[in-house]
């Protein structure tokens, strides 16, 4: 399946090869966000949450824009539409399932990772070390390429699941104290 | 943001310009303000400077603004269609697929550089391709500030905000965190400084004195050429180019890795350059080089980093040299090819120890041997440096270091009129900085106070203080402002030097000039004022704007002139005996603005505008007897223009445009000029990529910068092919 899909990203994709991309770090970072849902299971995914739609929720400053609603436009996690919102406190998180939070929140981070102790929402985000200063997933760049590391502790202690799929690609995975050394 | 962590992760002293919380250089002395130079002329610097900014600089902006403004509207619309199409199908890949996508960063001002209170200008690999540069100055006549001119076609000037020269004494250029700068004669040997052009990560430039992270001599800037990781450069890239004046450039680099953490490349580089314009038809500047060398970079576990790198070269320069001669006939003015040879090692370790801190240690090797008919030294450089930053109650940022340099040369004298006493010298520079980041307003208002003392063998113990102010009010805007003292350390051609020139024959016996070095001559100092204004207009314009006041003092000229006489070799001979002294002052005023617009995803277009006045005189007691004082003021334009436009054509082709102005260089006797260069890419796809440049078209040749003896060396038009093949 992975080498239809491989063959496919070449086949239909020539630029990406070409000296110079044609992809923004934005767009894939937001491609990564959908992609993560298909990796997570959360603690009360097989009950029914009142909520119709898959939400991934931006914090902050949004440097989406459109293209996270194009990418997960018609697609579906568990049933469930996934759906794209924006919130500008931490409090607003509710049915989040994962949120992503803006570098604009660097500043506030510490606050804003400790009004999220008890939501059920994966945290990610580009902000530097992320991961190391209590995130879920913190995105690094490799050279021209986007990749990320795993906090497993804070997954932990938000009773989130993570797949072998997804540890497997991470950059780093740290084990150990969710709240890092902050 | 992430630009950051990489910095920091493969960088020594890389980070410090674009990392987000300045440990920028600078320096100044709040003593001084009001001290010597006095209140008012700083009252009476800012009114004057007001007013060309709004002449020159923001007409040069309107002009290129209403250029482009009619055509942007529909080219962007299309943009964005392209733009979902290509979200879309992003969604379908695998975690895999989406970690090997080569993506472009949102803006090329990265984050770090909206956050740092300096005049911080970065020119990316990208840039660098598709500006066609064969070599390292070439690539730098895209930065604002920065006035690169050839001198012919294997020397150049280059320098930032005035003082430019063959060997422009106040710049500070670094190779992957090593000095390429000579302590023999205060300047770099652009002709030996060679990196695989392919491999440049980025180079960042820094306009304005740097002192308080880089030491000496980071007077007027600093640029940082900076090497991608080897975890960067895995495969195989083979280059080959051909054309009228660069004559034939070849490439090649293999890289790859040992497990995942374990990366390597080697490469190999040869370049060989034909003459330029000679109206006398004699064309010296032949200049041939090959250089090889490897990086690794192994990272262990999450906490370290491990970097090795070398380089060894061999290069040839064709150069015309004038020569005094104490027997008839008293000057020669041969051609001649100077020899250079070196190789450096380099190891450095980054230990991460926890939140936003870390440890960084490095130390290298460097050795180059040159010689020609005029002078010859060996050089072998150690220095070690160490680097900690450490984050003190969350958003306080403290960075220290300590460095020590050591290095022993041996001058070889290979003409009667060129001597450096003692022959065998050790050199030395101990220092050590501090650097505090203080956020006076959370997000909003950063204040980064910090020094470098230092104590190097020529001028003894100096310190290069600095204070910057950042202001944030948005994600997109950032105002800054700093004062900085910067100085320039005396050389081993200010101290110890003893040159004759040949003047002329009179019926007794011929006239020489002695220049002779002065072992007390004092560092030159800087005071720089600086403000900055950016602005991330959106996701495609993007605005730089600068305006600086250096005021110095102690800068070099001639002392009193004595009349000394020479028996030996017969005839009997004169000399006016020159010595060096610290004998003029004064201040440079000047502005840059560079706008960057990508107007579509297939158009992008740039400018800059550099604005210099330079107004030194004699220290009170001291007359210009050498003419250094015109020769500084006359040697860099008052108005710099760069125009770049890069378009992405169908079927993968480029086509991309460049456009320079200087104004003239009295002191040079090159009058003001304009050139262009015009490059088609094409990438043909299987790895294989093409391109032909034409430069300098606008007519057969232009002068740009005198220093060889005879006429003046034209800068010819000429054609260039290049091939590469990555696999």
């Amino acid at each position: 399946m992975s080498l239809v899909i491989v063959f496919w990203l070449f086949m239909g994709v020539p630029c990406l090869q070409s000296e110079q991309p044609k992809i923004r770090e934005f767009e894939v970072k937001a491609a990564y966000l959908y992609n993560f849902a298909k990796f997570v299971e959360w603690p009360d995914e097989g009950n029914n949450d009142g909520n119709a739609s898959f939400e991934i929720c931006v914090l902050g400053a949004d440097p989406f824009g459109a293209t996270l609603d194009a990418i997960v436009s018609g697609q579906t996690i568990g049933g469930k539409n996934v759906l794209a919102r924006r919130i500008s406190k931490p409090q607003d998180v509710n049915h989040c399932r994962i949120l992503f939070i803006s570098s604009s929140e660097e500043g506030r981070l510490k606050e804003d990772l400790t009004a999220l102790e008890n939501a059920r929402v994966l945290t990610v985000s580009d902000i530097p070390r992320f991961a190391e200063r209590g995130g879920m997933i913190g995105f690094v760049l490799d050279g021209n390429r986007v990749r990320f590391d795993v906090n497993l502790g804070s997954t932990q202690a938000a009773g989130l699941t993570l797949r072998s799929e997804l540890l497997k690609v991470a950059t780093n995975v740290r084990k150990g104290t969710h709240a890092g050394d902050m | 943001m992430q630009f950051q962590n990489k910095v920091r992760r493969n960088e020594w002293f890389g980070y410090v310009a674009v990392d987000g919380r300045l440990r920028s250089p600078q320096a100044c002395a709040w003593g001084r303000v009001n001290g010597r130079h006095g209140k008012q002329s700083r009252l009476g610097f800012w009114p004057k400077f007001c007013s060309f900014k709004h002449t020159a600089a923001t007409s040069a902006l309107a002009l290129l603004l209403s250029l482009i403004l009619p055509v942007q509207a529909t080219l962007a619309d299309q943009a964005s269609a392209t733009a979902q199409g290509s979200s879309e199908n992003l969604a379908q890949l695998s975690l895999e697929q989406l970690g090997d996508i080569e993506v472009t960063t949102a803006s090329k001002q990265p984050q770090q550089v909206q956050k740092t209170a300096a005049a911080v200008f970065v020119i990316t690999q990208e840039d660098i391709r598709r500006s066609g540069a064969t070599c390292i100055p070439e690539a730098l006549r895209m930065a604002p500030g920065v006035q690169v001119s050839r001198i012919d076609g294997d020397h150049w000037s280059v320098s930032i905000r005035g003082f430019a020269g063959q060997f422009s004494k106040s710049l500070l250029v670094l190779i992957d965190g090593r000095s390429v700068y000579t302590p023999l004669y205060a300047g770099v040997y652009w002709d030996v400084q060679n990196v695989m052009m392919e491999d440049i990560e980025r180079i960042e430039v820094i306009r304005g004195p740097g002192g308080t992270i880089w030491g000496a001599n980071a007077v007027n800037g600093v640029i940082n050429i900076i090497t991608k990781s080897a975890s960067d450069t895995h495969g195989t890239v083979a280059a080959l180019g051909g054309g009228s004046v660069d004559q034939g450039t070849g490439d090649v680099r293999y890289g790859g890795s040992v497990g995942k953490d374990f990366n390597y490349r080697i490469y190999a580089t040869g370049d060989m350059r034909g003459p330029e314009f000679h109206s006398d038809g004699d064309g010296f500047d032949r200049w041939r080089m090959g250089q090889m060398g490897f990086r690794t970079d192994w990272k262990s576990g999450d906490r370290d980093n491990f970097t090795v790198q070398g380089d060894i070269y061999n290069a040839e320069s064709g150069e015309r040299v004038s020569l005094a001669t104490f027997s008839p006939p008293a000057q020669i003015t041969p051609d001649d090819t100077g020899y250079a040879s070196g190789g450096n090692v380099l190891a450095r370790w980054q230990h991460t120890t926890g939140e936003g801190s870390d440890v960084q240690i490095q130390a290298y090797f460097d050795r180059t041997n040159r010689q020609d008919i005029e002078l010859g030294e060996t050089r072998d450089t150690f220095d070690v440096d160490f680097v900690q930053h450490a984050r003190i109650h969350d958003d306080q940022e403290l960075t220290w270091g300590l460095g020590a340099r050591v290095s022993p040369s041996n001058f070889i004298q290979t003409s009667v009129a060129v001597n450096f006493l003692p022959n065998k010298q050790t050199d030395s520079i101990y220092s050590g900085f501090v650097q505090y980041d203080l956020p006076i307003v959370r997000d909003k208002v950063t204040l980064t106070a910090g020094t470098k003392l230092e104590h190097n063998n020529f001028s003894g113990f100096d310190y290069q203080p600095s204070v910057r102010l950042l202001w944030t009010p948005t994600l997109r805007q950032s105002f800054w402002a700093a004062v900085t003292r910067a100085v320039r350390t005396p050389s081993r051609l200010d101290q110890d030097v003893d040159f004759d020139i040949f003047i002329e024959n009179t019926p007794t016996a011929p006239i020489f000039f002695e220049i002779q070095g002065d072992p007390k001559l004092k560092a030159e100092q800087l005071i720089g004022y600086e403000a900055g204004y950016r602005n991330q207009v959106n996701r495609h314009l993007y605005i730089d704007f600068t305006a600086f006041c250096n005021t110095y003092r102690d800068l070099q000229n001639y002392g009193p002139l004595t009349i000394a006489e020479g028996a030996t070799p017969p005839p009997p001979h004169i000399f006016i005996v020159v010595p060096y002294a610290n004998g003029i002052q004064g201040d440079t005023d000047g502005a840059e603005i560079a706008p960057d617009w990508k107007i579509t995803r297939w158009w992008q277009v740039r400018g800059s505008y550099s604005f210099l006045k330079m107004n030194l005189q004699d220290k009170p007691g001291y007359t210009d007897v050498g003419g250094l004082l015109a020769s500084y003021e006359g040697s860099s334009p008052r108005d710099l223009i760069g125009f770049q436009s890069l378009f992405n054509l169908p079927k993968h082709f480029e086509l991309d445009e460049t456009y320079r102005y200087s104004s003239a260089l009295s002191a040079q006797s090159v009058g003001s000029y304009s050139t262009a260069d015009v490059r088609l890419g094409w990438h043909f796809g299987e790895g294989l990529d093409f391109s032909v440049m034409g430069q300098n078209l606008l007519r057969p040749y232009h002068y740009e910068f005198g220093g060889d003896p005879g006429p003046l060396v034209g800068i010819k038009r000429s054609i260039y092919a290049k091939m590469t093949w990555r696999m």
